[in-house]
């Protein structure tokens, strides 16, 4: 036995050692948490041994589309200054398997939702890591372990607290089976989001930028959105300016006079508040062009100080200057990035002119940053602590696949737990939480998984009609409808698309297609993961070949449905819960977050006037 | 706006700007003043064992950037001292490449006479000689220097923190809605007019539909206690039921308008008189605060003019922020200003009391308290705490382990079946059998320990031996706490304690890599509380249990 590998052994014992070895493990995100959890795996050699002699295989794979940035060297201690701008996969590999040379790594510098990341590639794993950080690729990958059925461990880090959770299809809560806490939101954001969703993508971007974090209020009236509208065709004029020399002054007197003025002129928006004052570009100024720009650059460097209205100005005309240029020397889509200083100043500066119209105080760059970039604390100990916890959960859930031990009865998922860290808190810093068991009516855990195999996306085939015969045939449907990620494509009253070919729906090797029963007595719902192949194999094929869909649970009696479990493999071998809420409740639920989604995306800067000065009259301030 | 000021940091004025954006994430924590403190820090790391536990921390405080590291390896020899410090410059980031292992032999190293002094924090692993933690903790309680000293053994780990036997914190960093104090039952006139002027004609009707829609929810507030005070012999509500009753008569004035509901929401949380945390009390009370003395730090100074002006006005002085609240923009700010300058004129009477202090203890100009840190310590008042360090239990060979006057309560925590008691004594144990076990050469430290369960066939005499010595520690404690525990439950605590020692046993003194990063990992959190003098620290011993998932923290 190597040196290295005797203190794992005497601690996990030889069985679960073996284990931990033969293992292969994906790893998906390597920032700050992912680093962390890389060299835990690395130093205790998971997937060293992975794969038979004759087909080895990577025992470790991380995937990562960033690339590495300069505040991200506090804490993610696998990146040295030199590697910079390289992508964070490529080098966490690099410097992790210097730890231990008999494990091998396998990078991916690509996004976790390419298609070639399907359910038959989730399914080659015995653990998946999540390590980050946005809300869409976590759905995304614990939709994909559902699907693969693959046990999950999910994890999370905000300044000192730190969360992870284990996740195992049909024996603990998926990741979606709890509404998740809508992101902090800073009501006098909505001036920076004036800034960073609405005036820059109308300059830099394709004007139809949308921006996920604008919300809508209800009762922005018709003409408002109309003014707005108005407005946005205006400032497109002025767009075609770009590159003269009085391009500043346009967009300065376009959106800090005109645009203000006619909100002013609105009366009865202004009979129990202020009115916003306007400002003109020439009644500011001091100095020339070339001055005022020059002043705007050595004002962008000091981004601790709040800036005076006059800055204000030299900050907006100098990156105003700045963007301009790298629009005209090719850059086609600017988009607001909290780290790109220049598209900084411009959202710094024109939120601060903006508030200052609105008599609101005005803040510091550095202050913006953090409401602007939805920036949150971290620091290298609660990463190292939360990724210790999330390779603890893995060592617990593969000791519960080597069955039960001395004939004792398993806990959950070899005891795995749901885990807190706090460790600003002295006296409760790490704390657990039994996992609790699925939610019934969970709309991403509650269906029967199968896939869906097809041959080569693009080059496919297959009809809808072909489809929905399939499904007759194998699942034994009558009436039902078949929805994507682009809405419902059929039911037994949406006839149209019955001829079109399927790879105008399901364009990624990877997508989900949900079967809702639409039948009196409704069976629960099918998702089929779609996998493209390019083999012999059929153009359109279900795995299984042959699924019985067990009844969706009633809510007054709740029924035993284990009775499928043998006969299928995707049948679940718990379906019904006493609480569970009748299948329409389970689509509404569903069609609501679909709504959610579209509203958002529907949601535009067009709103965002309304926000500044919503229509209850409050304007919120920040109490400094 | 969300970010309120107990989570901002003060602004970063001096920093360059490469260095600003690379520990922009850490900084919204703990603010310049507290990565100043990091980087101002020397750390001695007395390492031993395998080491990754010890590795492990430094990552984490390099990382962040502590510039000056010191490595000292206890056993294993000049070769394990280099490999670790090649792995240390290895997780080290460019520009803080002046940490630097030392590789003398511990036993000489630790017997020069300020060995210490140029550090500001030492760090201890086991095992290490009983007689060189003696040393550890002489120096420490000699030169108030802060010691970690930790176990980390297969699933199970440990350490406790050495402080000075006082140790204040002024920038606690508490939950930004615990910090919200706007002394509505204790209204000044500046404030109640203007809450009188706000609520005008809010009772006859004569308020505008807008006007009334935008009353701060604080002057709401202040407007109906008046109206409950006319009602009530002058009292204000005090018990729950009063309260209820109290926030009904607020909702009653519109059940409609969102700043009633907000002030509806406010009653319970705002309504408290402001008396201060015991804790605080204490500090106020404690004989440092009540005999200053020239050589006094700031801390007692400040602690002692506060209370002045507690024992004068019976209230803290005013932090001065105010939250979020439904409002005409120049009502908000008007009320913003009305907080900061009675949180001025309060500051400003205790900065007076503070110099009058200065020239009653003849403190020499010089040291003139800065003002800056009076005003913080007002910003703070309520939740200002104090650690009173405790020296370290350090088990020698054949000698009773003391709990002094925290045996009772670690006597009955013993008969707590979740409490991880039994983890400290099985660590106490092990401790006891390295001191046993060592050979006369490694009496002074150096190679030589040896530690249960690492040889080949050590396994089953070793938990006995370990066992007994833990079994031994339970009965001397409950003596000590003069106490009896009957069977079963004697019998239980004994089990349990023997299980943690045949799990560490088990182990033979390995490390499991992940126990040792996170171990490592709160280590690092607690050096970093430490040094930057924010947040509070583990007082004093903190256990955790890898087989469960959790910790506890215990004082010992």
């Amino acid at each position: 036995m190597q040196r290295r590998d005797r203190g794992i052994a005497q601690s996990l014992g030889l069985l679960l050692t073996k284990c931990v070895k033969e293992s292969r493990v994906l790893l998906v995100g390597a920032g700050g948490i992912g680093c962390e959890v890389l060299k835990n795996l690395v130093c205790c050699g998971f997937g060293s041994l992975s794969g038979t002699a004759s087909s080895k295989k990577p025992g470790i794979v991380v995937i990562d589309l960033d690339t590495i940035d300069l505040s991200n060297l506090n804490r993610q201690f696998l990146f040295r200054k030199r590697h910079i701008k390289k992508p964070k996969a490529f080098v966490a590999k690099e410097t992790a398997s210097q730890f231990n040379p008999s494990v091998d790594i396998d990078a991916h510098h690509a996004s976790i939702f390419d298609s070639q990341y399907n359910v038959e590639f989730f399914e080659t794993f015995d653990l998946v890591f999540n390590a980050l950080d946005n809300l869409a690729a976590r759905r995304h990958v614990n939709r994909m372990c559902l699907a693969a059925n693959v046990p999950l461990i999910e994890s999370g880090t905000t300044g000192f607290n730190g969360q992870v959770q284990a996740i195992k299809k049909r024996v603990t809560e998926c990741y979606d089976c709890n509404p998740k806490p809508v992101q902090k939101t800073f009501p006098i954001c909505t001036i920076r989001i004036w800034a960073k969703s609405y005036l820059l993508p109308e300059l830099f971007g394709t004007s139809e930028e949308e921006s996920a974090d604008v919300a809508v209020t209800e009762g922005d009236s018709a003409d408002e959105l109309a003014k707005l509208k108005e407005e946005a065709e205006a400032l497109k004029n002025v767009r075609r300016m770009m590159g003269k020399s009085e391009f500043a002054q346009e967009v300065f007197n376009k959106v800090f006079h005109d645009d203000i003025e006619r909100l002013r002129s609105m009366t009865e928006m202004w009979q129990s508040r202020k009115a916003p004052e306007a400002l003109s570009f020439e009644g500011l100024k001091a100095g020339s062009e070339t001055e005022i720009i020059e002043h705007g650059r050595t004002l962008a460097e000091q981004d601790q100080a709040v800036w005076s209205v006059q800055d204000d100005l030299a900050v907006f005309t100098y990156s105003l200057d700045t963007l301009s240029n790298r629009c005209l020397t090719g850059e086609k889509v600017i988009e607001f990035d909290k780290d790109d200083k220049d598209t900084l100043d411009f959202v710094a500066s024109a939120a601060n002119l903006r508030s200052h119209i609105f008599d609101i105080p005005l803040h510091s760059e550095w202050e913006i940053k953090q409401m602007a970039g939805n920036i949150i604390p971290a620091i290298a100990t609660s990463n190292a602590l939360t990724a210790s916890l999330c390779v603890m959960e893995g060592f617990k859930i593969l000791r519960s696949q080597l069955g039960s031990v001395g004939g004792k009865e398993e806990a959950t998922l070899g005891g795995a737990k749901m885990v807190f860290l706090n460790s600003r808190s002295t006296e409760r810093m790490i704390t657990t939480q039994t996992l609790a068991p699925p939610k019934a009516d969970c709309p991403v855990c509650s269906p029967v998984y199968a896939k869906l195999r097809l041959r080569n996306g693009e080059g496919g085939k297959a009809t809808l009609q072909e489809l929905v015969d399939l499904l007759k045939e194998k699942v034994g449907y009558d009436e039902f409808a078949i929805t994507t990620e682009a809405g419902i494509i059929y039911d037994p009253d949406l006839e149209d698309n019955l001829e079109k070919p399927l790879k105008d729906y399901v364009t990624h090797g990877n997508g989900f297609i949900t079967v809702s029963d639409e039948g009196d007595e409704a069976k629960v719902d099918l998702v089929l993961s779609t996998v493209a192949h390019s083999g012999e194999d059929a153009e359109l094929q279900l795995l299984p070949d042959s699924i019985m869909l067990p009844y969706k649970p009633k809510r007054e009696s709740p029924a035993e449905t284990n009775g499928h479990a043998k006969e299928i493999r995707a049948t679940p071998e718990v379906v019904a819960a006493p609480t569970t809420t009748s299948s329409a409740g389970a689509k509404r639920k569903r069609e609501a977050d679909e709504e959610a989604e579209s509203v958002k995306k529907r949601v535009m800067a067009s709103k965002s006037e309304v926000h500044v000065v919503d229509d209850d009259g409050a304007i919120l301030l920040d109490d400094d | 706006m969300a970010v309120t000021d107990a989570d901002v940091p003060p602004p970063l004025l001096d920093i360059p700007k490469a260095k600003e954006k690379k520990y922009d994430r850490q900084l919204r924590l703990w603010g310049i003043g507290g990565q100043i403190a990091l980087e101002e820090t020397h750390i001695l790391l007395i390492n031993s064992g395998s080491g990754v536990t010890g590795v492990e921390m430094l990552k984490n405080l390099v990382l962040p950037l502590i510039h000056h590291p010191r490595l000292r390896c206890g056993v294993g020899g000049r070769s394990r001292c280099e490999l670790l410090h090649g792995r240390c410059l290895a997780w080290q980031v460019p520009g803080s490449r002046d940490g630097h292992a030392i590789t003398e032999p511990l036993e000489t190293f630790i017997t020069k006479d300020d060995v210490f002094s140029p550090y500001n924090l030492i760090v201890a692993a086991a095992p290490t000689h009983a007689n060189i933690l003696e040393r550890i903790q002489t120096h420490s309680q000699t030169l108030h220097i802060p010691a970690f000293y930790f176990h980390s053994v297969g699933y199970l780990s440990s350490f406790s923190l050495l402080l000075p036997p006082a140790f204040p914190i002024v920038d606690t960093h508490p939950d930004s809605t615990a910090t919200t104090d706007l002394r509505l039952l204790r209204p000044w006139s500046a404030l109640s007019q203007f809450a009188k002027e706000k609520a005008e004609g809010l009772e006859d009707g004569t308020i505008s539909a807008p006007d009334k829609a935008h009353i701060p929810w604080a002057c709401l507030l202040l407007h109906y206690l008046e109206q409950w005070k006319q009602q009530h012999d002058g009292k204000v509500p005090n018990t729950y039921k009063e309260k209820s009753e109290f926030r009904n008569l607020v909702r009653a004035g519109d059940p409609n308008e969102e700043n009633f509901e907000e002030a509806y929401a406010a009653v319970l949380k705002t309504l408290n008189p402001p008396t201060a945390p015991s804790a605080v009390r204490e500090i106020f009370a404690a004989p440092e605060t009540q005999q200053l003395d020239a050589a006094s730090s700031a801390f007692w100074l400040i602690a002692n003019a506060v209370a002045q002006f507690y024992a004068k006005h019976e209230q803290l002085p005013l932090p001065g922020a105010v939250p979020d609240m439904k409002a005409q923009s120049a009502d908000y700010i008007m009320l913003q200003n009305i907080y900061k300058s009675k949180a001025r004129d309060d500051c400003a009477e205790v900065v007076t009391s503070v110099r009058e202090l200065e020239k009653q203890t003849g403190r020499s100009p010089k040291q003139a308290v800065d003002e800056k840190e009076v005003e913080n310590f007002c910003k703070g008042a309520a939740h200002i705490h104090l650690v009173r360090g405790r020296p370290l239990q350090i088990a020698h060979a054949g000698q009773i382990i003391a709990f002094g006057d925290r045996a009772k309560a670690m006597a009955s925590e013993l008969n707590m079946p979740e409490s991880l008691i039994g983890l400290h004594i099985a660590f106490l144990a092990w401790d006891e059998y390295v001191a046993t076990h060592s050979t006369p050469a490694s009496q002074a430290g150096g190679v030589g320990l040896k530690v249960p369960g690492s040889g080949a066939d050590d396994f089953g005499i070793d938990t006995q031996r370990v066992t007994g010595i833990a079994h031994k520690i339970v009965d001397s404690l409950i003596k000590e706490a003069g106490t009896f525990v009957e069977d079963p439950e004697y019998s239980e605590v004994k089990d349990r304690v023997g299980k943690f020692c045949m799990e560490i046993v088990r182990a033979g003194g390995g490390e499991l890599h992940n126990i040792a990063s996170l171990t490592g990992g709160l280590l690092a959190q607690e050096v970093i509380k430490v040094i930057t003098r924010q947040y509070i620290p583990v007082d004093n011993t903190c256990l955790f249990d890898g087989v469960a998932s959790r910790t506890q923290v215990l004082r010992l």
